[in-house]
């Protein structure tokens, strides 16, 4: 293997894309994700506010959602990204079919981390009288901490591969590095180092979450 | 305080049939009255104290708090008065994400007591109240099962309810963290005129610190009333075979039929109880001195109910019957109540 040939700068441009994808993705991802996943908690049969059709129907969405395979969608996607942002292609392209794809994943997880929450502690908050909005913000929302913050680093991680993906249209960012150089220009360096790169910034995150996992739970 | 009127609940189950938890349900509670109910589980007793704070909503009946009917009800009322009843569970459900004090702060923060200093001086009189003044830096997990049940109730009493609702609040403890907790609820109880409804599946519960109990059986209340006239006088078959469960009061449950000296009984089996100062007082000497009959100590207990001294004793007795006719009346003279039995 000859590293020569590689343009280092190249890859930190492309890690930094990947990075910034990555993020901001989780950001939106996180904004759209928490309050769906909260409702589907809520709405559901025997929870605190039991509205069978809006559960119904939010649950079908995000099944819809999730079942379009992430490539499909980020070739769906493309007219709606040029209306949104302007164009389809870089970096800011890719984060509109990222969060549209993982946004119904991530909700999904916060249901069932809420649910996971133990039914009693919820009862004994209605106990004393406590508003419901008060009680998924104040109570609800903090003792799922733990297990939001674990949904939060499995999406993160989702979000890396799904932007890596997004090369294929012409994403930008490792992925984008890997196809174009690795792939079509048979530069196998380039392929090796975009995925030992991933394969790093994969543990990072991981491990990070786990710390916070660690550090937040008082069980 | 509380008066429940021709109560039911009936929920359908997840077969499609309708369930009757609850049947035709009577009852009064007196204010700073402890009053517990006991039965079985699947009895419905939880499904009846569940009903008091409308976490249950019953299907037919009424529910009355301070003469006011709580089934009907808004949710905004009802907010009210679930602040004004406090209620503890047999798990506690404490919140783990806070300290001790922050779960104790938590039903009056989130009720809109906005000043925090004064909400900090609640919970530094309520976490003395319950004995954990050392604790509350603590997270509930850092706690014994008897610590987290005393968070429970000073969170219950934040907001100074005159009514404490006991889901099987002590089913999950020893012996001896039992005995603690009720003896807390008993102070509370004494201290603050605090009214409690507790429900429970323990005798022990029950003739510790109730002034009265009703029995439940299936969605039934089959028998209620003080609880020395329940206990030492069971009607019902279930109480009667609680009673016989619990070691301390078999002589109220004895069933000469399947005692094992059936056969080997000669005389007249009697069954004597007594409450009050006469416990202990040397009647029963007194009253044997000057008969010629013959006694024979089978089986009994002299204790207490709640704080009341009682006594049972299962006797034989054997003699002419004038001369037992004459025992029985000296009895009754000294309000001993008996009960032949065979």
């Amino acid at each position: 293997m000859d590293l020569s040939v590689i343009d280092w700068s190249d890859i930190w441009i492309a890690t930094w894309e990947t990075l910034v994808m990555t993020g901001v993705s989780l950001f939106f991802t996180i904004l759209l994700g928490l309050p769906l996943g909260i409702l589907l908690f809520v709405t559901a049969r025997r929870q605190l506010l039991e509205q069978g059709v809006v559960y119904a129907v939010l649950s079908f969405v995000v099944n819809v959602l999730r079942s379009v395979p992430f490539l499909i969608l980020l070739i769906v996607m493309i007219p709606v990204t040029v209306i949104l942002i302007g164009t389809s292609l870089g970096v800011e392209g890719a984060i509109p079919p990222l969060v549209v794809g993982t946004a119904p994943f991530f909700a999904r997880l916060v249901e069932n981390v809420l649910r996971e929450v133990d039914r009693g502690v919820i009862e004994a908050c209605q106990a004393m009288g406590i508003r419901t909005h008060r009680i998924i913000f104040g109570a609800l929302l903090p003792e799922a901490l733990p297990g939001l913050i674990a949904a939060v680093t499995v999406t993160a991680i989702t979000l890396m591969s799904y932007a890596a993906m997004s090369g294929v249209i012409g994403g930008g960012g490792l992925g984008d590095l890997a196809i174009r150089f690795g792939y079509q220009r048979f530069q196998t360096e380039v392929m090796v180092i975009t995925v030992a790169l991933l394969v790093v910034l994969v543990q990072i995150i991981q491990y990070s979450g786990d710390r916070l996992v660690l550090y937040f739970t008082r069980k | 305080m509380i008066r429940i009127e021709n109560l039911h609940k009936t929920y359908r189950a997840a077969d499609g049939r309708e369930v009757e938890a609850l049947a035709d349900i009577n009852l009064e509670i007196g204010s700073g009255e402890v009053f517990g109910i006991i039965g079985r589980s699947g009895a419905g007793k939880s499904t009846l104290i569940r009903t008091l704070n409308l976490l249950e909503r019953p299907s037919a009946g009424r529910v009355l708090i301070d003469g006011e009917d709580i089934t009907g009800l808004g949710s905004e009322g009802l907010y009210a008065l679930r602040r004004r009843v406090g209620m503890i569970f047999q798990h506690f459900n404490l919140l783990n994400a806070k300290t001790v004090a922050d779960n104790i702060d938590w039903p009056l923060k989130a009720t809109g007591h906005t000043n925090a200093a004064e909400r900090a001086a609640r919970v530094k009189e309520l976490l003395a109240l319950v004995g954990l003044s050392e604790q509350g830096h603590k997270y509930p997990a850092q706690l014994s099962g008897g610590q987290k049940q005393r968070v429970g109730i000073a969170r219950a009493l934040a907001n100074r309810p005159r009514l404490l609702l006991c889901d099987e609040a002590t089913s999950a403890l020893d012996p001896e963290t039992t005995q603690s907790i009720l003896r807390l609820l008993l102070d509370i109880n004494r201290q603050l005129g605090l009214t409690i409804v507790l429900i429970t599946h323990e005798m022990q519960v029950i003739r510790t610190i109730c002034d009265r109990v009703a029995v439940i059986e299936g969605g039934r209340i089959v028998e209620a009333g003080k609880v020395a006239d329940v206990f030492l006088h069971p009607q019902h078959p279930v109480t009667r075979s609680m009673v016989a469960q619990s070691d301390a009061l078999a002589a109220a449950s004895f069933d000469p039929a399947h005692a094992y000296m059936s056969d080997k009984l000669r005389g007249t089996l009697v069954r004597l109880t007594y409450l009050g100062d006469v416990t202990y007082q040397p009647i029963l000497s007194r009253i044997m001195a000057g008969a010629t009959v013959q006694v024979t100590i089978l089986q009994g207990e002299v204790s207490s109910i709640k704080d009341v001294p009682f006594g049972q004793l299962l006797l034989e007795l054997e003699g002419s019957e004038d001369d037992i006719r004459a025992v029985f009346a000296e009895l009754d003279r000294h309000q001993i109540h008996h009960e032949v039995l065979q």
